[in-house]
């Protein structure tokens, strides 16, 4: 009666063959397979390829291939729980289109601008890409080439681009697409702290009394976070919660108070609750007096358009916009007098009993408030402006810094905290918040990376709105895109984007996984691996840095964006673009290659590849003989050790899930700014918010300005764009797996139900939506899961055949030069009934 | 005559840039070499209600909607989904019963009733409409396909 | 002024002497023709949408919520509007019914529900209201289209068929037991049971099903 393995798995074999074909099984073939060999499982963590919450999930893989994943249960922040998304991570990397070679645009075997993409090897790709970059910074300087990078890198691969771009090719054109999405936070950030990145942490989520929802839609954006403010709301029913919003949204299904607002008057908002505290007496004065100080803020700052557009022309402050000066609490309380309940209520619409409720909410000192936004403040041309205004409102009521009490910005991409703010990938920016401009900045980083003082460029390059328009106007020769998909995510494609890109003046180069619509736009396409099929790093909205492993090998000839970067600095003696005064600084380099200076340095080449956890992969130590991650993740933390922003030593990162910085002395810090909680503060302080010098974080007076373009005869409704939960950004990993695409198909745009029925349109008409840059057509959705108020349609940006940024406005905040895709001028037509 | 001529040199340009502007790239979700132009959408599809439920890809993905749930209410004073899928209701409704996991707390301990944190079901189960799968599919296999796979060899 | 007033009554009151009484009838017959039809056709008005919407509370509150439903928008583009399920079709019925609405304008003009806060506040009560009356009447206004003669159990979903060829059939249940909230949204629905079964009543009519083959 024994049965052999053999046998015993042949059976099996049979069960599963009729299994998966849906045959009825024979009655000796058994559906149940138990032999070990066959159904273990190696199950590793990872965290989720998505947005910024940062979940943690638990990857299974097999043969080399994913074969499930599921939310990871020691992770503090999602315990077990993912979103429709996270759960299907499974099946992002596996769609048939998959890239997997370099292509590149010829005709008769040769590069042309006009011509079919045909593939081509690593080696010539670099060949292609060496004799672009080196005849533009021959012939225009190295102010010529750029790089758009991303928050969804991992924390190496932005650094290594930092290190290649700033200190390499001496350019500071490099940018992540993280401008489009946290570029105000980081301005408000900057301006109110002195310091990066929020001074809460999640834990807030279970100590609120109170949650306000600055125009965030976190049911569908940060969906495991939400279920965390649904558990604490619901559990509790002293909890309230406030969502405001230009446009109703799934977030309304628990709202206490639904607030919804005319377009831009949240500044408004913002002023009257700071107004109502101070004339109610509910100003902290000890708080006030010890932790902060006053300023007054330039106005008139214009919008980041051209120079040549009225409306900067116009503006008095647009050449310093980020100018304050020093101003007291009288003078505030003053500025911020004539934002009454009356004038908050005409001007915004929203009911005096509704604002009358949230202003409470934050007078009241029992109540502990979370503040909470994401693109509703940043994507706003006054972005910088309203981050400011929300930290106005929890400074003067010391609701800062303590459980509960927490102005919170959350963010978009799974790394636009570590990787795009804190390594610094903006172009003004270095690591650990320093920034170009700055000689004492310059010099501690030229140091670090063993440079020759002057090498790199003191001045600010051209951030991601800029690199458009200057690859447009020819200033801008090469660009090369990782991990973002900029023709789709950026504004005013039509005009501003897709001119530069297609202009035969320019060459771009993009690394993607699929075929994007930025990829269909380039002249060399560069085929990438993704998440667990190369070793990475993140760092999410509440600090905290997370590892993972090389899980399985990339597909054919695509290789990790580290490896494109690294590789390709191999093509680069010094020599070739060091002008020689610098070269006599430093010798020794003459000769060497990027490679040699940059990554061979005797740093990040240091720790010899059998550091890495037995058991596990890493291709890029396999090309370059050393553990590159290692050498490039202890080589950047030297610059935010001992500055308040320390990360823990490498290896412990991979037996964590995850650390919030500052980690000191192995302990990760909840609260910054607070004593007990964060180290950095001096014993007795209480609170210290040292990002400034005096200890104090700044209140600034700072007015309501209109936005860059409202509606009007001609274009008579406000446009807003954004996501849905089933699709990350641009869709391209999202729509490829069949279930979340099957949820959510097409882009359609959201109406109101009697707006609709006026201009004689149904559900699912088929109407053009025309702004004065560009026009799209999508199907009328009347009844869907975002609600629009009379005036307004919303249409996501995912769907490539629904390229809604052709019509979107290429308007910035002219501080931190983020655009606003939520406001612009729209007509709609229909084009046919059904 | 001179206006026309104008007319048609401005229509050439146009018709250049936009050439230039659609040069030939492979095919992604969007067609290739069509950047410039305004697409046609393709006209609103219905929510699919397979009569067989669809086999899950792993024991841990949620299982999808197999039917629609236009105007479910699933805010803080109802929720309709849990009418049919609450313990209580499940046998009536033969609708399957939420899982076990949807009674933990935090810290992992069961309570009397649905956990909040569980309570928008959208969150993780979406209805399904019939559309066809872009970029050609997935290639995704899973583990009985891998299994059978290493059986084989 | 008051003595042409005493003047008319006089006249109203004095039996006719210059009027032939079958004009007279006539005449009341038809001045009651004229009355009644122009109460009939103000009462018809009260019954349209646009009569109901003239409210901002209405307008701004339910009618919105109304206005995404299948009761609203569907495939065959027949639809309900307010009167149809909100108030009976049978004279009598109508009338009580428009007698307690005239409480509802009493609070649209003191400002009873004058915000969405108020409306929301009063809303578990308003919907309670309206459940007991379509309970007390057998789901009268739900009935007028959706008959149960003439439903076909073959086009329902199982699940619809067992319900309604069992407690529907007997009359143990009526429509709005379990058919809340399917216009409009439900108040906070915390203790109210939406369409409980009673264990024994389904045993009952299964077991005769079966026996009944």
């Amino acid at each position: 009666m024994a049965t052999t393995r053999r046998e015993f798995a042949k059976a099996n074999a049979a069960a599963v063959a009729a299994l998966t074909m849906g045959l009825p099984i024979p009655a000796s073939a058994s559906n149940l397979i138990t032999n070990r060999e066959l159904t273990d499982l190696e199950w590793n963590k990872a965290p989720c390829r998505f947005c910024g919450t940062g979940c943690s999930v638990m990857v299974a893989t097999k043969d080399n291939q994913v074969v499930a994943t599921h939310g990871d249960v020691k992770a503090e922040v999602n315990r077990g729980l993912n979103c429709a998304k996270g759960y299907f991570l499974s099946k992002i990397m596996y769609g048939r289109d998959r890239l997997h070679t370099p292509m590149l645009r010829m005709s008769n075997g040769k590069y042309d601008k006009n011509g079919s993409f045909a593939p081509i090897s690593w080696e010539q790709a670099f060949d292609i890409m060496e004799e672009k970059f080196k005849s533009a910074i021959r012939e225009h300087g190295p102010e010529s080439v750029a790089m758009l990078g991303s928050g969804q890198w991992t924390v190496w691969e932005a650094y290594a681009a930092s290190k290649l771009f700033k200190g390499g090719l001496r350019s500071n054109n490099l940018d992540p697409n993280a401008r489009h999405c946290m570029a105000s936070a980081v301005g408000g950030f900057m301006r109110t702290f002195g310091i990066d990145e929020p001074m809460g942490c999640y834990d807030d989520f279970e100590n609120a009394d109170a949650f306000v929802l600055w125009g965030s839609n976190m049911a569908e954006m940060h969906p495991i976070l939400w279920s965390r403010i649904a558990d604490r709301r619901l559990s509790f029913p002293h909890v309230e919660l406030v969502a405001m919003s230009p446009y109703e949204t799934r977030s309304f299904e628990l709202a206490d108070v639904p607030i919804i607002f005319k377009p831009q008057t949240d500044l408004i908002i913002l002023n009257y609750i700071a107004n109502y505290i101070i004339q109610n007496d509910k100003v902290n004065r000890e708080f006030v007096d010890k932790h902060t100080r006053f300023a007054l803020g330039q106005d008139d700052i214009g919008y980041g358009l051209r120079p040549e557009d009225p409306r900067e022309k116009n503006a008095k402050g647009a050449a310093d916009p980020n100018a304050f000066t020093d101003s007291s609490f009288d003078e505030y309380a003053k500025f911020v007098s004539r934002y009454t309940l009356d004038y908050a209520a005409s001007e915004t619409g929203v009911p005096k009993e509704r604002l009358e409720r949230l202003a409470k909410i934050y007078a009241d000192p029992d109540t502990k408030v979370m503040s909470l936004w994401t693109m509703g403040f940043n994507q706003h041309t006054r972005g910088v402006w309203a981050n400011n205004l929300v930290y106005n409102i929890h400074l003067l009521t010391g609701k800062i810094s303590e459980p509960g009490n927490s102005p919170f910005s959350l963010t978009g991409q799974p790394s636009a905290c570590g990787s795009a703010r804190e390594v610094g990938t903006f172009s003004h920016r270095l690591p650990a918040d320093m920034i170009v401009t700055n000689p004492e900045h310059r010099a501690k980083t030229e140091k670090i990376w063993k440079l020759p003082a002057g090498t790199i460029p003191d001045k600010n390059g051209f951030h991601a709105v800029a690199q458009s328009r200057a690859l447009k106007d020819g200033k801008l020769k090469v660009c090369w895109t990782q991990v973002c998909n900029n023709i789709q995510a950026g504004p005013n494609t039509a005009q501003e984007t897709l001119p530069g890109w297609r202009s035969p003046d320019t060459f771009i180069i993009v690394s993607d996984v699929y075929p994007t619509t930025s990829a269909q736009a380039a002249d060399l396409i560069l085929p990438s691996a993704m998440w667990v099929e190369k070793e990475g790093a993140y760092g999410n909205a509440e600090r905290r840095t997370q590892f993972w492993h090389q899980l399985v090998t990339p597909p054919a000839e695509a290789k990790s964006d580290l490896w494109q970067l690294v590789e390709f600095s191999k093509r680069f003696t010094t020599d070739d673009i060091w002008p020689a005064e610098l070269l006599d600084k430093a010798p020794e380099y003459k000769g060497k290659t990027l490679y040699q200076v940059l990554f061979a340095n005797g740093q990040v080449d240091q720790f010899p590849a059998e550091q890495i956890e037995k058991g596990y992969k890493n291709n890029e130590a396999d090309a370059f003989g050393f553990y590159i991650q290692k050498g490039l993740f202890e080589e950047y933390a030297r610059f935010g050790r001992g500055k308040a922003h320390d990360l823990a030593p490498f290896d412990r990162y991979h037996q964590e899930r995850g650390l919030r910085w500052p980690v000191v002395d192995g302990q990760e810090t909840r609260w910054r700014f607070r004593e007990g909680s964060d180290p950095y503060v001096e014993k007795g302080a209480g609170v210290q918010f040292y990002g400034h010098k005096d200890n104090r974080a700044i209140i600034f007076a700072l007015p309501y300005e209109p936005p860059a373009e409202s509606p009007d005869d001609e274009y008579p409704f406000w446009l807003s764009t954004g996501r849905v939960l089933e699709h990350w950004h641009t869709g391209t990993m999202t729509q490829r797996v069949p279930e979340l695409h099957a949820a959510v198909p097409y882009a359609v745009l959201f109406m109101n139900a009697e707006d609709a029925q006026t201009l004689g349109f149904k559900r699912g008409s088929d109407v053009r939506i025309t702004s004065r840059r560009g026009s799209i057509r999508a199907r009328v959705e009347t009844r869907g899961r975002v609600k629009p108020p009379k005036g307004l349609v919303f249409v996501p940006f995912f769907d490539a055949n629904r390229l809604i940024n052709k019509v979107t406005l290429d308007a910035t905040d002219p501080i931190s030069k983020q655009t606003d895709f939520k406001k612009c001028a729209v007509k709609l037509e229909l084009v046919s009934l059904a | 005559m001179r206006i026309l001529l104008l007319l048609l040199a401005l229509s050439a340009t146009a018709a250049f840039a936009s050439e230039t502007l659609n040069d030939p790239a492979p095919d992604g979700i969007r067609k290739g070499g069509t950047l410039a132009d305004e697409t046609a959408p393709p006209p609103m599809p219905a929510v699919m209600t397979p009569a067989k439920k669809p086999a899950r890809n792993y024991p841990e993905q949620p299982p999808t909607i197999p039917h629609t749930i236009r105007n479910y209410q699933v805010d803080k004073n109802f929720n309709q989904c849990l009418v049919c899928h609450s313990r209580q209701r499940s046998p009536d409704s033969g609708a399957p019963m939420v899982s076990i996991t949807h009674y933990w707390t935090r810290e992992h301990q069961p309570l009397a009733a649905v956990s909040p944190r569980r309570y928008f079901c959208q969150q993780c189960h979406v209805p399904q409409h019939n559309v066809e799968p872009v970029g050609g599919g997935n290639l995704y296999k899973n583990i009985d396909a891998i299994m059978e796979a290493s059986l084989a060899e | 002024m008051f003595k042409t007033l005493k003047h008319y009554w006089k006249l109203f009151r004095r039996p006719s002497a210059y009027i032939g009484l079958g004009t007279l009838c006539m005449g009341g017959f038809i001045a009651g023709v004229i009355f009644w039809g122009g109460f009939n056709t103000a009462m018809e008005y009260t019954n349209t949408e646009q009569f109901c919407v003239g409210c901002h509370e209405m307008k701004n509150n339910v009618y919105q919520e109304l206005l995404p439903t299948i009761h609203y928008t569907n495939r065959s583009g027949v639809r309900a509007k307010c009167s149809d399920c909100h108030v009976p079709h049978e004279w009598t019925n109508k009338i009580a019914r428009k007698m307690q609405a005239s409480k509802e304008v009493w609070g649209k003009i003191f400002g009873t529900i004058n915000t969405r806060e108020k409306f929301l506040a009063k809303r578990r009560e308003l919907a309670e209201r309206e459940w007991a009356r379509l309970k007390a009447n057998d789901s009268l206004e739900c009935r007028n289209c959706h008959d149960f003669e003439y439903m076909d159990f073959t086009q329902q979903s199982p699940r619809a068929r067992q319900m309604h060829s069992t407690l529907l059939a007997s009359g143990e249940k009526t429509c709005i037991d379990c058919h809340k909230g399917i216009a409009h949204n439900l108040p906070d629905m915390h203790g109210v049971p939406i369409g409980e079964i009673d264990h024994s009543v389904l045993e009952k009519h299964i077991a005769r099903l079966v026996q009944d083959g």
